[in-house]
């Protein structure tokens, strides 16, 4: 064994990554639904008593919010219930006595967070290509910034699930935390027709710049400059991978 | 002299002002199979959590082959097989393919895993529960698992902690030959239990744990000899208070037509004592002979029980 123990680290991506595809009717499915669902609601309802945003219609207006929602939302659920599964479950402490570092227990979970999350949206994208002939102007920009994304909120739902003691804590902090600022960060409206400061506080949601970027890679529009979103998202990535690779390495809550 | 397998000293640790550990020394030869003996709360499972990285060490020394369990810690946790006491529950896949990534973890590429994953389901019975998930799994198939899962990536070093804990006469005895199978071949075993027959038929030598500290090690019989006494009980007839001082090798006294003896030693002495006994017109009726257990040097030691 090296300085990196590769294959226990590719083992433990096969694991995470298995395990979320064993169970794709609770991992995969139920994104693809709930979108196929928005769509089919405001594509057929409210679309005609909307008016169009920057020139684009409701539905598509809305679909790269929904693609990040997604997107997001799986790649944390993934980590976060993993880990605290295998907290909960006795399974992790096969994993902290194996000869593995921190850092690749947490790469490993990341990256099958990561796979979720861009599985979960690169289907969404697909779906709105074939429902709604959802323009995606730079597709590889789109996919590279959901695999971004993806990574980013795969290492804070580590963090989450680590810093978890049950599923109810880990619940509050998803319902409390993460759904407001989704939601917030304009899924369903351009910050634009908000009041001013309503604007100024949705500057402070890192959600925003993520919806915003994906919105400009697929529509070409934005509200705010395409360059700092993805900075923004960058600096997002980074902080939370740290942070996580940092909180596996102190042991906290998972090593007495 | 060879590298001690496991060598600790200094260890202490606490949790929330509670001293765990209170300076635990211990040394396992290569090759050893020691019995780490206490009651609840002694610290044996704290001990063997800071070997295999679970527990962090606050002070002293915890060395595997020679090398320090934090900063070699690859080294150290690849030597080392445990099967610990919490039974792990899992979802999703079926027990060959757990067993396959808990090889993987260990480095093990993709062909060796299969071939040691074959040969582990075979020799600990699994076979047929092979495609089973995890929480189907009776109670003694657990323990079986638990087992393939310490031995899977081969290791020198198996951590045992209550192997036998909740299961069967039957399957205590297959684990227990499979137990001494693996010392014979030369592995270095670390066993916690409660339970005083399994350490008396397996281990070599015993330490006993208490308060966070190793009270007493040696073999089951050099503990017992120093430590318990054994009582030789004999009923006969023609015995009178003159006789003592035939007998002022021994501590014994008279009963009811019955002479009870301390002794270190009850086998090799009570050949001596019949003799003297017969020779002074004693007649023997009957006489038993019980020899001190790792209990009595327990409950010695310590004024408690084990279990």
């Amino acid at each position: 064994m090296g300085k990196v123990n590769w294959i226990g680290l590719w083992t433990l991506i096969r694991r995470e990554v298995g395990r979320f595809f064993s169970v794709y009717r609770q991992t995969v499915l139920p994104g693809l639904i709930s979108s196929g669902l928005y769509i089919l609601v405001f594509g057929f309802t409210l679309e005609q008593r909307i008016e169009e945003i920057n020139g684009i219609p409701y539905t598509l207006f809305i679909l790269p919010g929904l693609l990040m929602m997604n997107t997001l939302t799986n790649a944390t659920a993934n980590t976060s219930s993993s880990m605290l599964q295998m907290k909960l479950l006795q399974q992790l402490p096969d994993i902290l006595t194996a000869p593995l570092s921190a850092m690749e227990i947490s790469i490993a979970y990341i990256i099958g967070g990561t796979v979720r999350g861009t599985v979960n949206g690169v289907l969404v994208m697909i779906l709105g290509i074939v429902l709604i002939d959802l323009p995606v102007h730079s597709p590889i920009l789109t996919v590279c910034f959901i695999i971004m994304v993806s990574w980013a909120f795969a290492s804070l739902g580590l963090i989450l699930g680590q810093l978890s003691d049950s599923w109810d804590q880990l619940a509050m902090m998803q319902n409390f935390f993460l759904t407001p600022l989704s939601f917030l960060g304009g899924v369903f409206y351009s910050i634009n027709m908000l009041p001013d400061w309503a604007q100024t506080i949705s500057l402070f949601n890192p959600i925003y710049y993520m919806i915003n970027g994906i919105r400009f890679t697929t529509l070409g529009i934005a509200d705010t400059s395409p360059l700092t979103s993805f900075i923004m998202a960058l600096v997002m990535t980074m902080l939370f991978t740290i942070s996580a690779i940092l909180l596996m390495h102190s042991g906290k809550k998972i090593k007495e | 002299m060879k590298i001690p397998a496991v060598k600790i000293r200094g260890l202490k640790k606490s949790f929330n002002k509670v001293q765990a550990l209170n300076g635990v020394d211990l040394t396992i030869k290569q090759g050893e199979f020691l019995g780490l003996l206490g009651p609840n709360g002694a610290g044996k499972t704290t001990t063997i959590n800071i070997l295999t990285g679970l527990v962090i060490r606050q002070e002293g020394i915890t060395e595997i082959f020679g090398k320090d369990t934090v900063k070699d810690y690859r080294f150290t946790r690849s030597k080392i097989g445990i099967a610990a006491q919490e039974l792990s529950i899992d979802w999703f896949f079926p027990i060959e393919k757990l067993l396959l990534f808990h090889a993987g973890y260990y480095g093990l590429s993709n062909s060796q895993a299969k071939e040691r994953v074959d040969i582990i389901i075979e020799k600990l019975g699994l076979g047929e529960k092979k495609n089973t998930r995890l929480r189907q799994l009776s109670g003694g198939m657990k323990r079986r698992y638990q087992l393939a899962k310490a031995l899977i990536h081969d290791p020198e070093i198996i951590i045992l902690d209550e192997p036998t804990a909740g299961v069967d006469v039957e399957l205590r005895h297959v684990l227990w030959d499979y137990l001494r199978q693996l010392h014979s071949e030369g592995k270095t075993i670390l066993l916690t239990t409660h339970y005083i027959e399994e350490a008396e038929l397996l281990c070599e030598r015993v330490a006993i744990i208490n308060k966070g500290k190793i009270i007493k090690e040696g073999s089951p019989n050099e503990l017992t000899m120093q430590l318990g006494q054994s009582g030789l009980s004999v009923r006969l007839s023609g015995w009178d208070d003159r006789k003592k001082e035939l007998l002022d090798d021994f501590t014994f006294t008279y009963d009811n037509g019955r002479l009870h003896f301390s002794l270190l030693d009850p086998e090799k002495d009570m050949a001596t004592i019949i003799k003297i006994l017969t020779n002074n017109d004693c007649h023997i009726q009957s006489v038993s002979a019980d020899k001190a257990s790792l209990e009595d040097v327990f409950l010695d030691l310590t004024g408690e029980k084990i279990n």
